[in-house]
C-alpha cells in the first residue's frame, strides 16, 4: 500500500499549520527534455508548490533553464546540495539513477516524485520502498497516464463486469521514432534498463496490473542484440473472476501500431485509444454499432486539463493529508518486476531480413589489420 | 596500399535506413567496428539494438563532430538534411577526417546528381553530372567538395551513387505502399523504363569494398542491382503485395507540376465571358476576328478544362509525384565500374529483395493479412 504514511512530512516544519496552508517547496532534478518540457511548466503554474531547486550536472543546461524561465538564483549542480532548500522533489534523471538518487534523498526526508520506471530492478524499487516507509516520506511514481480520464472509466468497466466475462485483451501500441532524451541514455540498457518495453511499456504494464490484477508472463519475444529491444511481443495471463483471461502487447518504436488497447468480453469489446484520453469505445458483440463512452462529471474538451499538472497536485495532496499517491512505490514496483521477468525469459523475435544475406556481403572482406588499435590506423599516403 | 580493413567507422546518418542497416551489418559481421553519430536518440531505436559506441551531436557543430571523429579509421558519409548539414556539416566531416588523419571518406552520393531526364551517356559515370533537381544539385555540390579534399588533401575519398535504394525500414518501399493504397500511382506508357534499384544490402556491400579495396580512392561509382527491372514490374510486384490493380495511362496525360498549372490555370481565366465582358477594347479586338480564327481560341481555351473546381486535378495523376517522375527517365545506370574494379556483387536478386521486403512490410502491418508467426498465440 501507500508508502505515505503522515503528513505533512517535509524535514524542516513537518507539523507546523502554518506551513501547511503555504506552498511546498519544490526542486526537480535532472533537467533533461522531459523536465523542461513537462515538470517545469506544471511546478510554475500550480499555486501549491514553489520552485526552490533545480540540479543538473550540465551547467550550460542550468543556465539555458534560468534564462528561458527567469528562474532565481536556485541551480545546483550536485543533487545533494538541495537538500535543506526543498520539502520535496521530482527525480527525472537517466532511469539508472532514481534508485541511489531517490533513496538518498527519501533518507533526508525529502519527499519523492519519481519518474517512471521507478528503477531498474525489482530490488531497487524495494530499497527505495523502504527508505519512503522509515521516513513516513511520500513516494509517487509518474505514470502520468493514471490520470487520463479513459484509464479511470476503463477501470470501473471491467470491475462492473460490464463486458461479461472477459476473454482477452491486447494492447498494441508502436510508433517510429520516440522520445529523444538530450543525454542520450536511452540508447544503451545499463543507463535505461531496457529497450520499448520499459519506455513505452512501463506505462502498458502498469495499466495492465492495475486493470486486471497479478499477471504472469507466459512468454516474451525481443530484438534486442545485445542492446536495447526496438520491438517486443509478450503473452500474458490474468485471473479475473477466477478465470484465466490471456493478453498480449506488442510494442514497438520502429513502426506504427493501432495505439490501443482493446479488452474482449462475453458482450463485446472496449477500445482504449491512445488519442481518446477522456473516453473509450464500446463495440457490442455482433453488432456494427459503436458507442463512445465517457464518464458523467467529464469538463468541455476545451478544458483539456495538463496531467502532468494533476500528478503534482496529486503528490502534494499526499504531502498534505497522508494520502497514498495515485502511484506508490509499491505499484509501480509491479511493473518493474514484470520486465524483468520479461527480460529473463526472453527469446529472439524473427526477423529473417536481418541475416539471410550477411555470409554474402562480407565474402572480399580483407585480414583486419594486426596494428588496428583505435586511432592508430596507418595513415595513407598523400594526407597531410 | 591498404590491404586491411579499417576496424573502426564513424558513420554519420546512422539512424538513417541506409545508416542503420550499415551499421546493422558491420555489428553482425564483424566487418568493422561502427561507432554511429547521433544527432536525434529518438530516432536511433533501431542501431541502439546493438551495443555500439554511440557519438551524440549535431554536425553542423564542429567540435562535436571532431569528439566522434576521435579514433576512427574510416568514414561513410550518409547524413543529409538541410541546407546547413549538407554543407557546414559535410565540410566539418572533412576537416576532422583530415585532422585525425583517418584514411578513407566514403561519401554516400545519388543518382540524381544527372537530374530528372538523364541523358543516355549517364550509364556509366565518365559523364559530367548536372541536375535540375534542388537535392541533385545539393549532393552534387558535396561531390564537388568533396573531390577538393581530395586534390587539396589527398584523403582517400570514393563516392558511390545509388539509385532507388529498396528493402526493409526503405521509404521507397513504404511510399510505394502507401501510393498504391491512395490510387496515386499509374503505369506510364506502360512503364517499361528501367526503375533503376539496388537492394539496401547490395549497397552496403558495395560501401564496404569503397572502405576496404585500394582501388577504390577517387573514382565515383554507381551501384545498382544485377538485372535492371522495369517500373512496370516493380510497380506490379508491390500491387500485389498491397492487393490493387493499377491504372495505366499516357505521358501526356499527366497533370503537370504546380509551376506549369498556375500559368495555365490563369489562362484559363481568359475562357471565361465576363472577363472578355469587362475588357471592352480585347472584345472587340476578338469580334474582328474571323469567325473560324475565333473558334480556334474558344476551343483551345476550353480544352484546358482539365482543373477542379477547387483548383486541384480531378482523378488525375501529378507528373511530379516521385513514382511518376521516376517512370520517364530512360537510363539504366550501369555498375559495371564498381564490378570491375571493387569487385562488386550486388548478391541479392531483385526477387529475393522483395521477399525480404514483403517479410518486413508484414511484420510493421503495412499489409494485410495473418500476423507475423510470433504474434500467435502460444499453446496453453
Amino acid at each position: 500500500m501507500a508508502a505515505s504514511t503522515k503528513a505533512p512530512a517535509s524535514g524542516a516544519d513537518a507539523t507546523s499549520g502554518a506551513r501547511r496552508q503555504q506552498p511546498v517547496r519544490i526542486g526537480i532534478i535532472g533537467c533533461g527534455a522531459i523536465a523542461e518540457g513537462a515538470h517545469l511548466p506544471a511546478v510554475l503554474s500550480s499555486p501549491e508548490v514553489e520552485l526552490a531547486a533545480i540540479s543538473d550536472l550540465n551547467a550550460a543546461r542550468l543556465a539555458y533553464l534560468r534564462r528561458r524561465y527567469g528562474l532565481g538564483p536556485i541551480m545546483f549542480r550536485d543533487y545533494r546540495e538541495v537538500v535543506g532548500h526543498v520539502d520535496a522533489v521530482i527525480v527525472a534523471l537517466p532511469n539508472h539513477l532514481h534508485a541511489s538518487v531517490g533513496v538518498e534523498l527519501l533518507s533526508n526526508g525529502i519527499h519523492v516524485l519519481c519518474e517512471k520506471p521507478l528503477a531498474l530492478t525489482r530490488h531497487e524499487c524495494e530499497q527505495l520502498c523502504q527508505a519512503a516507509r522509515s521516513t513516513s516520506s511520500v513516494l509517487a511514481v509518474g505514470f502520468v497516464a493514471r490520470f487520463f480520464p479513459c484509464t479511470e472509466l476503463a477501470k470501473q468497466l471491467v470491475e462492473s463486469r460490464f463486458l461479461g466475462e472477459l476473454r482477452s485483451f491486447a494492447y498494441e501500441f508502436g510508433t517510429p521514432g520516440g522520445w529523444s532524451p538530450l543525454s542520450g541514455y536511452n540508447l544503451a540498457r545499463s543507463t535505461c534498463g531496457g529497450g520499448v518495453l520499459v519506455v513505452s511499456g512501463s506505462h502498458v504494464l502498469d495499466q495492465m496490473t492495475y486493470l486486471f490484477g497479478d499477471v504472469d508472463v507466459i512468454s516474451h519475444a525481443d530484438d534486442s542484440r545485445g542492446g536495447i529491444e526496438a520491438n517486443c511481443r509478450t503473452w500474458f495471463a490474468a485471473t479475473v473472476d477466477d478465470r484465466p483471461v490471456r493478453g498480449q502487447v506488442v510494442l514497438s518504436n520502429t513502426h506504427r501500431l493501432p495505439n490501443r488497447l482493446r479488452i474482449v468480453g462475453e458482450h463485446g469489446t472496449l477500445e482504449v485509444r491512445r488519442e481518446q484520453t477522456r473516453s473509450v469505445t464500446y463495440l457490442p458483440a455482433r453488432s456494427t454499432l459503436r458507442h463512445e463512452l465517457t464518464v458523467a462529471a467529464l469538463p468541455s474538451p476545451a478544458a483539456e486539463p495538463d496531467y502532468f499538472q494533476l500528478q503534482l497536485r496529486d503528490f502534494v495532496n499526499a504531502i498534505r493529508t497522508g494520502a497514498a499517491p495515485r502511484v506508490n512505490g509499491e505499484q509501480a514496483t509491479r511493473s518493474v518486476a514484470l520486465t524483468e521477468r520479461c527480460y529473463a525469459i526472453a527469446t529472439a523475435l524473427e526477423e529473417p531480413w536481418c541475416e539471410a544475406t550477411l555470409e554474402r556481403l562480407t565474402r572480399a572482406r580483407p585480414p583486419a589489420a594486426p596494428d588496428a588499435v583505435a586511432g592508430q590506423w596507418p595513415v595513407q599516403a598523400g594526407v597531410s | 596500399m591498404n590491404r586491411h580493413s579499417p576496424r573502426r567507422v564513424l558513420v554519420t546518418g546512422a539512424t538513417g535506413f541506409i545508416g542503420g542497416r550499415l551499421c546493422e551489418v558491420m555489428a553482425l559481421t564483424g566487418a568493422a567496428e561502427p561507432r554511429p553519430f547521433v544527432h536525434s536518440t529518438g530516432a536511433a531505436w533501431r542501431i541502439a539494438r546493438f551495443p555500439l559506441d554511440f557519438a551524440i551531436g549535431d554536425l553542423c557543430d564542429g567540435a562535436s563532430v571532431a569528439r566522434a571523429m576521435k579514433g576512427c579509421d574510416a568514414v561513410v558519409h550518409l547524413a543529409r538534411g538541410g541546407d546547413a548539414v549538407m554543407r557546414r556539416g559535410l565540410e566539418n566531416v572533412l576537416r576532422a577526417t583530415v585532422t585525425h588523419r583517418v584514411s578513407r571518406f566514403v561519401h554516400i552520393s545519388s543518382v540524381a546528381v544527372y537530374g530528372s531526364q538523364p541523358p543516355p551517356d549517364t550509364v556509366s559515370e565518365a559523364r559530367a553530372a548536372r541536375s535540375d533537381l534542388p537535392y541533385g544539385n545539393a549532393k552534387l555540390e558535396q561531390e564537388r567538395r568533396v573531390l577538393r579534399y581530395r586534390r587539396r588533401h589527398g584523403l582517400d575519398v570514393v563516392i558511390l551513387r545509388p539509385p532507388n535504394v529498396y528493402g526493409p525500414f526503405a521509404s521507397f518501399a513504404v511510399g510505394m505502399v502507401n501510393a498504391l493504397r491512395s490510387y496515386d500511382i499509374a503505369l506510364i506508357d506502360g512503364g517499361r523504363n528501367p526503375c533503376n534499384l539496388v537492394y539496401i544490402d547490395n549497397l552496403v556491400e558495395a560501401i564496404l569494398l569503397a572502405l576496404w579495396r585500394p582501388e577504390a580512392p577517387g573514382q565515383v561509382f554507381h551501384v545498382t542491382d544485377r538485372e535492371p527491372v522495369s517500373w512496370e514490374r516493380c510497380i506490379t510486384d508491390h500491387a500485389a503485395l498491397v492487393g490493387v490493380a493499377v491504372p495505366h495511362v499516357a505521358a501526356a496525360e499527366l497533370v503537370p507540376p504546380a509551376r506549369e498549372r498556375l500559368l495555365r490555370d490563369s489562362l484559363r481565366a481568359l475562357a471565361d465571358p465576363e472577363f472578355w465582358r469587362r475588357i471592352p477594347i480585347v472584345q472587340r479586338g476578338f469580334q474582328w476576328l474571323p469567325e473560324q480564327a475565333r473558334q480556334v481560341v474558344r476551343k483551345r481555351l476550353s480544352d484546358w478544362e482539365v482543373v477542379g473546381r477547387n483548383g486541384s486535378p480531378e482523378r488525375r495523376f501529378r507528373a511530379d509525384h516521385p513514382f511518376l517522375a521516376g517512370q520517364k527517365r530512360t537510363v539504366a545506370h550501369s555498375s559495371a565500374k564498381a564490378r570491375r574494379l571493387l569487385g562488386y556483387t550486388a548478391p541479392v536478386s531483385y526477387d529475393e529483395g522483395m521477399r525480404l521486403t514483403e517479410a518486413w512490410l508484414r511484420v510493421a502491418r503495412l499489409l494485410d493479412g495473418d500476423p507475423p508467426r510470433d504474434e500467435r498465440e502460444p499453446a496453453a
